[in-house]
């Protein structure tokens, strides 16, 4: 057992953990933290993703003791005021959600990628999501979530200049 | 083989963080068998959780400066830290040279997991379907291996005993990968995937020299439980990539190259598929 | 607002911004004080007799509060074939049996313990392949059939392997053939898929020391899960409460039992603590069951202008070690043998059959999709030997509204949908006369390929729903519904229909995400695509009823007779004079005159549904009415397939389908892309692949792949036709399991009908499709890999 502190969407987490608990039921079991999901425990499936420091990651292969001293975001972390995001908007007019079990993934993932990238290819949203699975099919209305944002945002000059 | 499992918890065990090399290595020394190094994890948590690993001590190295770089050797090569991710790697151009590498790596898993795992780990999971290793023999890269008697560098080729079977003794860390200066050499890289996550046959490439002094590898991964060379489809294109080569090479390599059955295809169809990517990788090579 | 605000409209489902904030909680998520967690020991030999189980070690782990066996709860539990045991009691039937259960204070100790509990085993012979279990002297997997409590429309063989054998017969199908000028004669074979539901199966059970039960689970069917529990444990209904929230994913595979006897029966044992379980994707693959494998034997007879005039057909079902669903998957795979044809004469037999391998049960389009892999092959099949376009010979044998019979016997209403229009925009939007596109390299071949096909719900003839509709004070909508909500959007389309009934707003209008046995209407199960026909159908009673209480209490304030009265926008109105109008605010709750006197009260519309159409099958000849509705649809496809590596891509995709009325045109969309997607993904990559002793290989996502965004088809067109049906709801039909059903017919079509390569197995993965060429067709392999190797094209390409 140590303590670790985490800052969890902002919120700064102390916790007694074990050495061998996975950050994944850090997150879902201590901190009640239930938008992140599992669905095969080995880094497959993508349902458990989350933020930590800069990068997405699957927090079932991943020690909560890890991340002591670190960041993790996730899909609560990305609503702070109540109000949805785009993204968060665009999956709901497009039906972008079934079952909804992967949904909070889809949006953690698609909403780090529109940051970080405002004008995604069809290219490199698959590879951006080829960690992603979703077995009611919603890929091509995730596709349209994911084009609405996208055209909605302005393009910088720069990206301007290099499509002309 | 049955990859799956059906604990979600790990064993116990004892979490370690050292800052340094030497401290890593104490604690090698200090926990012996008990002991495994974890880098990004991926493999390592995976395994515990088959219980195909349970050890009692965790040596996390992600925070090791020694392992967390990369840098030019003169007159050796590129020297890979154990701990560096397969993201940073990709990045900025540091894999320049090495196409049959970036290549391989460029498709491991998801951006995710390319994001913790590290060269190092793909190569010391040792699991037959992986890309990695086929790509590093094609290079002639080695493994840095420190122990607290000193250090030792092996081959890859050696190094991958067998199915999750590495050279790698007890109070041993694997802290890097060198990578031979590349001078000139052409590689490149291909695979085949269906119905599953790993390949189901790939294979890597290097030309290096010119003339006489030509040398060639072709490794095999994923058809097999180790990577596999075949010099008969080395021959074949020793001089030169000429179209009547390159039929020659991919029908030696689809001859003599041995595959096996497994969950993820039969031997008959991996023989045709080392044809298949025979001819795509050195096709490419033609026109690159 | 106008009548028909709302219905055709594009809603979106209102439960999805809980899924995009993370806050639509799962029974993965439920977490009740004082939970203890449970722990799967599973067999490691496919058939052996326990002699021993040693729990020592297991009770020794601290935080371990039990470990249970057979022993302790030796109930037969089951819905159809009533075949299936919580643990296993004196004998395990697969690798991966239950037959222990640990309970521990935490995860980790309980799975700690599981692993030391040791079992001694007496190895029996075991049996994998369903043809080889029929023979006489096959292994026995259940030697006491005879005293299963199997549902009345079932026929177990007691003393052999096969849990239920069903027959078809209509018209006279040797005389058929004798009029026959082409024949064809086929294997078909289809491998065990699993349902791959993300949220794996748990649950979360309760027992408590006055008799009741509290259980939460991931289920698709709250009002099944109690009656099997009740029936089999000898519990009064009132006393076991079924909860669902949402649930991740179902897709046929949890419309049953699953664990919950199991969780229910521990809580009991450990002192009426809350007990959870929760399988890994391992022991889901190993452990849960999956849809089952198929062998098929066909031989159908054709004359020169492409009547089918004779369908022999044999499906032997590999159920597995528990057919307790499955014997119903094997009824309707023989009774749907003869899909949307009119076929004179067809004999089918259709064998569920017990192997030592994992439980089989129900999946989307159950039965219905595995007959479709064979139908319509065969009539692709008969279509080339014929020298006939594809097109026509459908034409020619479709089934006429109006006019044929099904192949039992029932006759096809004139309402029941428009097979020929189906036909006429499945070629339309797949383009099928026009100029197939070059293919991108010339070792590939571009080719188009569909397939038709019908089904209706699978439901014994009493299953019923209901519905109620409880106004609140500001006259907003609590609708009150059992059918369940996991990705279908059937409550978003059936308050769709409500708000346009009263007229106000879809938002006024809410149904609780929660399904609860002592809370929910009745509804029999979440199943067959039923939910939006007869829940929808219920509820429009229910606004009936609440309409009449409403008009009722209008008439004596507005003291005008009841049939000058009508309900629009939010309001009572006099017809004709719409200034005279009191909003429903004032008088669902009751009508308050100026002197507070009040007259009426809370409103509550009733409604239910039962068909009174259809009847048990005849035992001998399958005779009879088993469904309430059958929507006709079809798939097209256009590929690319790579004869160098066998790897098929789908290019396009065309989903049509006749759904009568579409509420939601979103919603059918979400449906029609999901299920093409699914059937995509089993039609090329899906297969449970089996050890010798029945283990199963691939657990997991790695090797048990699931289609991903790459492989899905971006040119997609969805269309449906609007043929509507008298008694269905608003004219509707169900559509959610129809959309996968065609997938895999369409794509083999395709293949056969560019190469003549015959693909008779499923999955069509790049091995299959490979070996299929190389044995049927070497010479086009050979001809494709000569100009695969032509590589000096790579070197012009350089100069």
């Amino acid at each position: 057992m140590r303590e670790i502190t985490v800052r969890v969407n902002g919120q700064e987490r102390k916790r007694l953990v074990k050495d061998n608990e996975l950050l994944l039921d850090f997150l879902r079991e201590r901190l009640e933290v239930r938008s992140v999901k599992a669905a095969c425990w080995r880094g497959e499936c993508g349902l458990c993703t989350v933020k930590l420091g800069d990068h997405l990651v699957k927090s079932c292969l991943v020690l909560a003791v890890e991340a002591d001293g670190k960041e993790v975001e996730t899909v609560e972390g990305i609503t702070p005021d109540g109000e949805l995001t785009p993204i968060q908007k665009a999956f709901v007019s497009h039906g972008a959600a079934q079952c909804g079990f992967c949904t909070p993934a889809w949006v953690l993932a698609t909403h780090e990628l529109l940051q970080a990238n405002p004008h995604p290819s069809e290219a490199e949203l698959t590879e951006a999501t080829s960690g992603l699975v979703c077995r009611c099919g919603t890929y091509n209305q995730i596709r349209e979530a994911v084009e609405e944002v996208s055209q909605a945002r302005p393009r910088l000059a720069k990206e301007n200049l290099a499509s002309s | 083989m049955s990859f799956g499992s059906p604990y979600v918890t790990l064993p116990d065990f004892a979490y370690h963080r050292p800052k340094s090399l030497d401290e890593a290595l104490a604690l090698l020394k200090e926990h012996g068998e008990e002991a495994k190094v974890m880098g990004g994890g991926v493999g390592l948590i995976a395994f515990m959780k088959e219980r195909l690993m349970s050890p009692a001590h965790v040596i996390d190295v992600k925070e090791v400066p020694e392992l967390r770089q990369v840098r030019h050797v003169p007159g050796k090569g590129l020297s890979i830290g154990a701990a560096v991710s397969i993201k940073e790697l990709l990045e900025g151009g540091t894999l320049r040279g090495y196409a049959v590498l970036e290549e391989a790596l460029a498709r491991v898993a998801d951006p995710m997991i390319r994001s913790r795992a590290t060269l190092a780990g793909n190569l010391c999971e040792a699991i037959p379907w992986v890309d990695s290793p086929p790509a590093l023999i094609a290079l002639g890269a080695s493994v840095e291996i420190a122990g607290t008697g000193g250090t030792r560098e092996v081959p890859v080729s050696g190094f991958i005993r067998g199915p999750v079977d590495i050279d790698l003794n007890p109070g041993e860390i694997v802290t890097g990968i060198m990578l031979p200066d590349p001078k000139g050499t052409l590689s490149a890289f291909e695979k085949f995937t269906a119905g599953s996550e790993f390949s189901l046959a790939s294979v890597a490439v290097a030309l290096a020299g010119g003339g006489r002094k030509r040398s060639v590898a072709m490794v095999y991964g994923a058809v097999s439980s180790t990577p596999v060379r075949c010099a008969e489809a080395e021959q074949a294109v020793a001089d030169g990539l000429t179209p009547a080569n390159v039929r020659r090479a991919a029908d030696m390599a689809s001859e003599k190259v041995e595959c096996v059955d497994d969950v993820l295809a039969s031997a008959a169809y991996r023989r045709h598929l080392v044809k298949v990517i025979t001819t795509r990788v050195l096709r490419r090579m033609m026109s690159a | 607002m106008t009548a028909d605000a709302f219905v055709g409209k594009a809603v979106p489902p209102e439960d999805t911004v809980r899924k995009v904030t993370g806050t639509a909680l799962y029974t993965y998520d439920w977490e009740v004080p004082g939970t203890l967690y449970a722990k799967l020991v599973t067999s490691t030999v496919p058939h052996a007799k326990i002699v021993r189980i040693s729990l020592e070690s297991a009770k020794a782990v601290p935080g371990v509060v039990a470990v249970l066996t057979g022993k302790d709860m030796p109930f037969r539990v089951g819905m159809y074939a009533g075949d299936r045991d919580l643990l296993a009691v004196e004998k395990v039937r697969w690798a991966g049996h239950p037959v222990a259960l640990v309970v521990a204070e935490t995860l980790e100790a309980g799975e700690r313990a599981s692993e030391l509990v040791d079992v001694e085993y007496e190895t029996l012979p075991a049996v994998f392949d369903p043809v080889k279990a029929m023979e006489a002297d096959a292994p026995l997997l259940h030697e006491r059939m005879e005293e299963y409590k199997h549902a009345p429309v079932f026929y177990p063989v007691p003393g052999t392997n096969i849990a239920n054998r069903f027959r078809l017969v209509h018209g006279d199908v040797e005389k058929g053939f004798g009029q026959a000028d082409e024949l064809v004669e086929e294997e078909f074979r289809i491998s065990h898929v699993s349902h791959a539901y993300l949220e794996t199966q748990n649950v979360v059970a309760q027992a408590y020391r006055d008799g009741t039960y509290e259980i939460w689970t991931s289920a698709q069917s709250p009002f099944v899960v109690r009656q099997i529990i009740s029936e089999s444990l000898n519990i009064p209904y009132n006393k076991i409460t079924i909860r669902v929230p949402f649930v991740g994913g179902g897709f046929g595979g949890k419309a049953g039992l699953q664990w919950e006897a199991l969780a229910a029966m521990a809580s009991k044992a450990v002192g009426y603590r809350p007990v959870k379980l929760v399988l890994s994707r391992k022991e889901n693959f190993s452990s849960g069951a999956s849809r089952e494998g198929v062998v098929a034997n066909v031989k159908a007879g054709f004359t020169k202008d492409g009547k089918c005039v004779a369908y022999k057909v044999r499906f032997v079902l590999d159920a597995g070690a528990y057919a307790d669903y499955t014997v119903n998957v094997s009824r309707a795979m023989g009774y749907s043998a003869e899909g949307v044809y009119e076929v004179p004469n067809v004999q089918c037999e259709s064998l569920a059959v017990y192997t030592n391998k994992v439980p089989t049960t129900a999946m989307r389009g159950f039965g219905y999709s595995e007959s479709n892999w064979v139908l319509e092959q065969v009539f692709e099949r008969a279509a080339k030997k014929l020298g006939m376009d594809s097109a026509k010979i459908r034409r020619v044998n479709l089934l006429r509204p109006g006019e044929s019979h099904t192949a039992t016997g029932e006759k096809v209403r004139e309402d029941v949908g428009d097979p020929r229009k189906v036909l006429q925009t499945v070629l339309e939007g797949i383009d099928w006369d026009g100029k197939v596109e070059r293919p991108s390299e010339p070792w590939k071949v571009r080719a188009r390929g569909f397939a038709l096909c019908v089904k209706g719900p699978s439901q014994p003839p009493n299953a019923s729903s209901s519905a109620i509709l409880k106004f609140n004070e500001d006259s907003t909508i609590d609708l009150v519904l059992g059918t369940g909500n996991f990705g279908q959007g059937t409550a978003t389309a059936i308050s769709q229909m409500v708000a346009d009934q009263f007229g106000v707003a879809v938002e006024k209008v809410r149904v609780d995400p929660v399904r609860d046995t002592g809370k929910s209407a009745y509804t029999w199960q979440t199943v067959g695509s039923r939910g939006l026909f007869t829940d929808g159908v219920a509820t429009l009673r229910a606004c009936e009823d609440a309409k009449g209480q409403i008009l009722d209490l209008a008439s004596q304030v507005m003291r005008l007779p009841k049939s000058e009265l009508e309900v629009a926008e939010g309001a009572v109105k006099a017809k004709g004079r719409p200034w005279l109008s009191i909003p429903l605010r004032e008088l669902v709750f009751g009508y308050v005159y100026p002197n507070g006197n009040t007259v009426g009260g809370p409103v509550i519309g009733r409604g239910q549904y039962t068909s009174s159409l259809n009847t048990y099958l005849d035992p001998q000849t399958g005779q009879g009415v088993p469904t309430i509705f059958h929507t006709f649809g079809g798939t097209a496809v256009d590929i690319e397939l790579d004869l160098v590596t066998g790897a098929i891509e789908v290019k396009k995709a065309v989903q049509v389908f006749d759904v009568g009325k579409a509420i939601n045109p979103l919603l059918l969309k979400m449906q029609l892309d999901g299920g093409f997607i699914m059937g995509m993904s089993i039609a090329l990559f899906e297969k449970i692949k089996f050890d010798e002793q029945g283990w199963v290989m691939n657990p997991n996502f790695t090797s048990y792949y699931l289609a991903r965004m790459k492989d899905v088809p971006k040119d997609f067109v969805a269309r449906y036709v609007e043929t509507p049906q008298f008694d269905g709801p608003l004219g509707a039909r169900g559509i959610g399991e129809l959309s996968m059903i065609s997938v895999a017919s369409a794509i083999s079509n395709a293949v056969f009908r560019s190469t003549g390569v015959k693909l008779n197995n499923l999955p069509m993965s790049p091995e299959e499709v490979w070996a299929a060429i190389s044995s049927q067709k070497p010479e086009l392999l050979a001809k494709a890999m000569e100009s695969y190797g032509r590589v000096e094209t790579a070197v012009k390409a350089r100069q």
